[in-house]
């Protein structure tokens, strides 16, 4: 089942003589329990598309399906809470809340939800199961990146999101934090049952995703059939129909 | 470095307008109100030129000696322009006393040239200059009073002999006025050594008393020969000032000495309003300025430190900032004070009285002038009124406007200079202190931006159930102290400023009221009393019984009055200097022997007034309460009185030590026509009444008084000294059974014409009755308090309106300095909603914090101060008003609303913005 649909996706920035296509008649089918890498060199798009996927930009034409729901129709408060409860995102810079200690970091988006409860116990296992329950009442400034980089997906999961949008998780830190990082979201991926997108520049870790989604000036570049490199375990490409 | 300061200011423009906007605005402010304050000033030196005369010193001399000093005076002014050295005499002027009369009136007969004319403003207004030895020329209120009904051209009988009137004298305006003179020509044949005076105005542009003190060593002539006109030269700065290190050290040396002392000597000496003022303004300036400047400067610390890194030094950026400081500065402050003089200049006219001193209703304008002598009979009055519009119409102008002369709205270029010089160096510091202050931080850190490391308590908030986005926001408030302080006090200062002066202006309503009522008794606009050196010169009670009747007549108070002598022991006088110095007066010294007169016997005799009020009098007077009660049947049955204080300088007051419960004694004179030599209070036992009164209660100040101990032509001193009793006690204790004083005000809406015509037919007969209309001078105060109200309000204003400047200027960028964070929190899933409330949080407790903070500043600090200011320098009589409750919530409901608008209008444009644009920026 399809979790997310890109329906002939155009994005065009700026107007007349300083216009810039940035996506270009994208389609695409994301499944349900897919963790897919978007690659591409930079200003490809790749961000642009996750960003429409998060319902943080519009399309300029083109319908985006989020489970089931074409998010273009909502209205700007039904999107807000539809991104809330279905959607995490997870940034290379991790930007967490400078003046908010670990636990709370976390347990801020739930807080946007009106009367529900924060349920702590599914914190603290989040923040065990991440390893960093012991540096709750840390703030940000007092974490290395990685450490900042897990609580930021904690806190992307304390909503227990159907999605998880991940711009650059691992562009911040060293390759064995990124090993670590890439690792527990793959875990949280399995045990939450969540669909991951995650943009990224490396090669390597896209190659350990389910699927690799490249794009180049724009435009989703076709699946290669019959040149899947034998290592991968990773499918490439994209749909050209919606 | 001029070229990229240019491009600075192109770039950030809006920071660049805000600078410029917080210069012109403070600069306007600053230079406006200095320009008022100094106008004023000047207005009051206009005034007291007309009140007091155009003169500086006046030296008491002998003949002989005035003469030569004149001719030599003439020549020394003419060599001091030459050389610009000592003093200059700009004019001279010589008066000589030529004979005098006792009866009926004590009048002068002077000889005076043109130049003592018009520096006393002595003019012949109609006819000519007397000069054969029966000619005269006199003022109506000499004429008026000497029953003259005649024109230019009659004669008139003084003592024995007859004179022909030339001319009329305009008129004094000063409380002197009292006096009556008769000019008199060449040809006058009368005593020419009696006294001589010569009148001096020296060249106002250089110090007074250094010109005198040169013309004395110049002419020899002792100190005490020499008056100075206090009234004039207490605006030009006509005594030699104690150094400020005088001040000081007599304020902790002596037991004398104390903080008060040092204000109202700074005041005296070296004009502390109009300093204080002045450099209070600077520094709301200064602080507005920097503060704007600051938040412009952390916008783009990141690209200094880039610059840096790129080679250029500190003092290059340090300098590029000042340059811009001070481009913007060139052009903002010309701008800011033309616009604050510009407007006020416009609105001069409605302010001026503003801070002028002269407020009517001391008892010391030119209302003493608007008397209309009563004694010669209401047709004589009608009289006066024809023959004499000129004298009324110019005192009750004059006095319903407050004003006497208008010097116009002057430019305080003075201050404008000096405040150009101060704010431009210290620009230049506030420039070179910013790069400074980024060394904290290394240029890595700079460039990154967040050189910021929270490190909070480790309370975990969401298990408390709080509000995460309200912690958050709370906690970026306060991520930066001092910007979070500054904006608190941008939100006080404006408020504090304006609950200051309504406090101050409410306290002034009750003072002016108060001062009104003690003055000329009960705020009425009529008071019929008695000019004369008599106690046997009364009101019967059968005329107060006539004026009772007069319809339109809202209340109407009678007061018994006699001269009295209070007897203090020797241990309870602590104000022995005072007294030795008022004891020197010739009046009292001839009439009464003294004021404070040693007994002999370790007591003192005080010279007092003792009045009777009646019940609405006595009930007026419990707002002046002190200590003690005020209840008209106590004091009758127990005989008790109630008591004056004196107030020192300072605004102390103290009744001798005496408080409510104990005795005093007080003596007065068994007949009301007693011989002259019975009010020095030594003659035999039986002539006096002595009686031992208990003390009831202690007041601030009488109500109806006598003012001038029975002087008749005017005594430069406010008789306070009294003592109180009921009509009956008066009469029972000391056999007094008519009035000296009536007090009356009309309803509203009443025919004050006829009025004041039937007061004047039901005083007619009554010798030696005066009746002054105060309705001129009440109308006058309400205008001049008006104008304060305005004025204070205005700055107020104005100091909310660049507070408020300031505070949107911090929240825009205190807000939109977290765009990101806030786009990752929209990210996340807040709504627009959501996000309004939780910036509406931020702005709403900035305006708890500030009226927290306000609160706090005014009940404990500010009201303190001002009690203290309205007590003991300005001397108000009693602090009895409040800020009302209206105005105190008003206030603190602005500032919460104040702030969340602040708040909301960068809310506004982040929530219209891209959250993807807001995260990646």
């Amino acid at each position: 089942m399809n979790i997310l649909e890109f329906c002939h996706i155009e994005k065009v920035y700026g107007a007349r003589e300083n216009q810039v296509r940035a996506l270009h008649d994208i389609n695409l089918r994301i499944k349900e329990g897919e963790f897919a890498a978007i690659v591409g060199t930079s200003g490809s798009g790749k961000s642009t598309l996750l960003n429409l996927a998060g319902g943080l930009d519009t399309p300029t034409k083109g319908r985006i399906l989020v489970k089931g729901r074409e998010i273009g129709s909502l209205t700007r408060k039904e999107l807000t809470i539809f991104r809330r409860r279905n959607i995490g995102f997870v940034f290379q810079n991790y930007s967490l809340m400078p003046v908010l200690n670990v636990y709370d970091n976390v347990a801020l988006p739930v807080t946007f939800d009106r009367g529900r409860q924060v349920n702590h116990k599914y914190i603290e296992e989040l923040l065990k199961e991440l390893g960093i329950w012991e540096k709750r009442r840390k703030y940000p400034g007092e974490l290395s990146g990685g450490q900042q980089q897990r609580v930021a997906i904690a806190r992307a999961l304390a909503n227990r999101p159907a999605i998880l949008l991940a711009d650059e998780p691992t562009g911040n830190l060293d390759s064995a934090t990124t090993i670590e990082v890439i690792g527990l979201l793959k875990a949280s991926c399995r045990k939450y049952s969540q669909t991951i997108l995650m943009v990224t520049h490396n090669e390597a870790i896209a190659q350990t995703c389910d699927r690799i989604i490249r794009i180049e000036d724009g435009q989703v570049l076709k699946r290669r059939t019959g040149n899947v490199r034998p290592e991968s375990p990773a499918e490439e490409g994209g749909d050209r129909v919606c | 470095m001029l070229k990229l300061a240019f491009q600075y200011m192109r770039y950030y423009k809006s920071q660049t307008f805000a600078i410029f906007s917080s210069i012109l605005l403070t600069a306007a402010l600053m230079s406006g109100i200095s320009s008022l304050m100094y106008s004023s000033q000047k207005n009051d030196v206009e005034n007291s030129r007309a009140v007091y005369g155009d003169w500086h010193y006046c030296i008491v001399s002998e003949p002989e000696t005035v003469t030569d000093l004149d001719t030599d005076a003439a020549e020394a002014k003419a060599a001091q322009e030459e050389t610009g050295t000592g003093f200059r005499l700009e004019q001279c002027a010589k008066a000589q006393m030529v004979g005098e009369l006792t009866e009926p009136y004590q009048i002068r007969f002077l000889h005076v040239d043109d130049a003592y004319r018009e520096m006393l403003h002595r003019e012949i207004i109609e006819g000519r200059e007397p000069e054969a030895a029966d000619e005269i020329a006199a003022d109506n209120y000499t004429l008026v009073n000497l029953g003259f009904r005649g024109d230019v051209g009659d004669t008139l009988k003084l003592g024995k002999d007859s004179y022909t009137l030339t001319g009329i004298v305009k008129s004094k305006w000063t409380s002197g006025a009292d006096e009556m003179e008769i000019f008199v020509g060449d040809g006058f044949s009368g005593a020419k050594n009696s006294g001589q005076k010569i009148y001096l105005k020296f060249n106002e542009d250089k110090k007074l008393y250094k010109q005198l003190e040169e013309f004395q060593k110049e002419y020899r002539i002792p100190g005490d020969a020499v008056e100075a006109n206090e009234g004039l030269t207490m605006h030009l700065g006509g005594e030699r000032p104690d150094s400020i290190y005088e001040i000081v050290k007599f304020a902790l040396t002596d037991e004398r000495g104390n903080l008060t002392y040092v204000i109202l000597k700074l005041q005296s000496d070296y004009n502390l309003t109009f300093y204080g003022m002045i450099v209070l303004l600077w520094m709301f300036s200064m602080f507005v300025i920097y503060s704007v400047f600051s938040i412009s400067v952390s916008k783009r610390k990141a690209e200094y430190a880039m610059l840096q890194t790129l080679g250029i030094s500190e003092e290059a950026i340090g300098g590029t900032l000042v340059l811009e400081l001070w481009l913007l500065f060139l052009a903002g402050y010309p701008l800011g004070c033309l616009l604050g003089n510009g407007l006020l200049k416009v609105g001069y006219q409605r302010l001026r009285g503003v801070f002028t001193h002269k407020v009517i209703g001391g008892g010391k304008t030119a209302v003493s002038i608007t008397d209309r002598i009563a004694a010669q009979g209401s047709a004589d009055w009608a009289n006066v009124s024809k023959e004499s519009p000129a004298l009324d119409n110019a005192a009750q102008g004059s006095a319903a406007s407050g004003i006497f002369a208008s010097s116009g709205f002057s430019v305080a270029w003075g201050v404008i200079f000096a405040g150009f010089a101060a704010l431009f160096l210290a620009l230049a510091a506030a420039g070179f202190l910013t790069v400074r202050a980024m060394r904290k931080y290394t240029l890595r850190e700079t460039m990154m931006g967040e050189v910021s490391f929270f490190r909070g308590r480790r309370r975990v908030y969401s298990r408390r159930g709080a509000n995460l986005a309200n912690v958050v926001v709370r906690k970026f408030m306060f991520l930066n102290k001092r910007r979070a302080i500054g904006i608190l006090l941008s939100l006080s200062v404006g408020s504090c400023i304006f609950l200051c002066t309504t406090y101050l202006v409410e306290n002034l309503k009750v003072h002016a009221e108060m001062s009104l009522k003690s003055d000329d008794g009960l705020g009425s606009e009529y008071r019929m009393f008695v000019k004369s050196d008599s106690l046997a010169d009364t009101i019967p009670a059968s005329a107060v019984e006539e004026m009772k009747k007069i319809p339109g007549l809202s209340q109407m108070y009678a007061t018994k009055y006699t001269l009295g002598e209070l007897t203090i022991g020797k241990e309870q006088l602590a104000w022995e200097t005072y007294f030795d110095e008022v004891n020197k007066d010739s009046y009292f010294a001839g009439h009464y022997g003294g004021i404070c007169v040693d007994k002999g016997d370790e007591t003192f005799g005080i010279r007092y007034g003792v009045y009777g009020y009646d019940a609405g009098m006595l009930n007026e007077l419990s707002d002046f309460l002190l200590e003690g009660e005020i209840q008209v049947k106590a004091l009758e049955e127990g005989n008790k009185v109630i008591a004056v204080a004196n107030m020192d300088g300072q605004g102390n007051y103290d009744f001798y030590g005496i408080h409510p419960g104990d005795m005093v004694t007080v003596r007065v004179p068994k007949k009301q026509n007693c011989p002259p030599e019975v009010l020095k209070f030594d003659s035999e036992a039986s002539d006096y009444v002595e009686k031992e009164l208990e003390v009831a209660a202690i007041v601030s100040r009488p109500l109806a008084r006598e003012d001038n101990f029975l002087c008749i032509n005017g005594w430069e001193g406010s008789n306070t000294q009294s003592i109180i009793m009921t009509h009956q006690q008066m009469e029972e204790n000391f056999g007094i059974t008519d009035y000296s004083i009536v007090n009356a005000a009309p309803v509203s809406g009443a025919d004050k014409e006829e009025i004041s015509r039937r007061l004047l037919l039901a005083v007619g007969d009554v010798p030696k009755a005066v009746f002054r209309d105060y309705a001129a001078a009440i109308e006058a105060q309400k205008n001049y308090l008006g104008q304060q109200q305005l004025f204070f309000t205005g700055i107020a204003a104005v100091l909310l309106v660049i507070s408020m400047f300031h505070i949107m200027n911090s929240m825009n960028y205190s807000i939109l300095a977290r765009r990101r964070e806030y786009g990752i929190i929209r990210a996340m899933g807040i709504t627009d909603g959501g996000f309004y409330r939780m910036i509406l949080w931020t702005g709403i407790l900035y305006g708890i914090l500030a009226d927290v903070l306000i609160s706090f500043t005014y009940h404990l600090a500010l009201r303190s101060v001002m009690d203290y200011y309205m007590t003991h320098v300005v001397q108000f009589l009693h602090l009895t008003a409040g800020i009302p409750a209206g105005v105190f919530a008003m206030v603190m409901v602005m500032n919460v609303v104040i702030a969340a608008a602040a708040v909301m209008i960068p809310a506004r444009k982040i929530a219209a913005g891209d959250i993807a644009v807001e995260i990646g920026g």
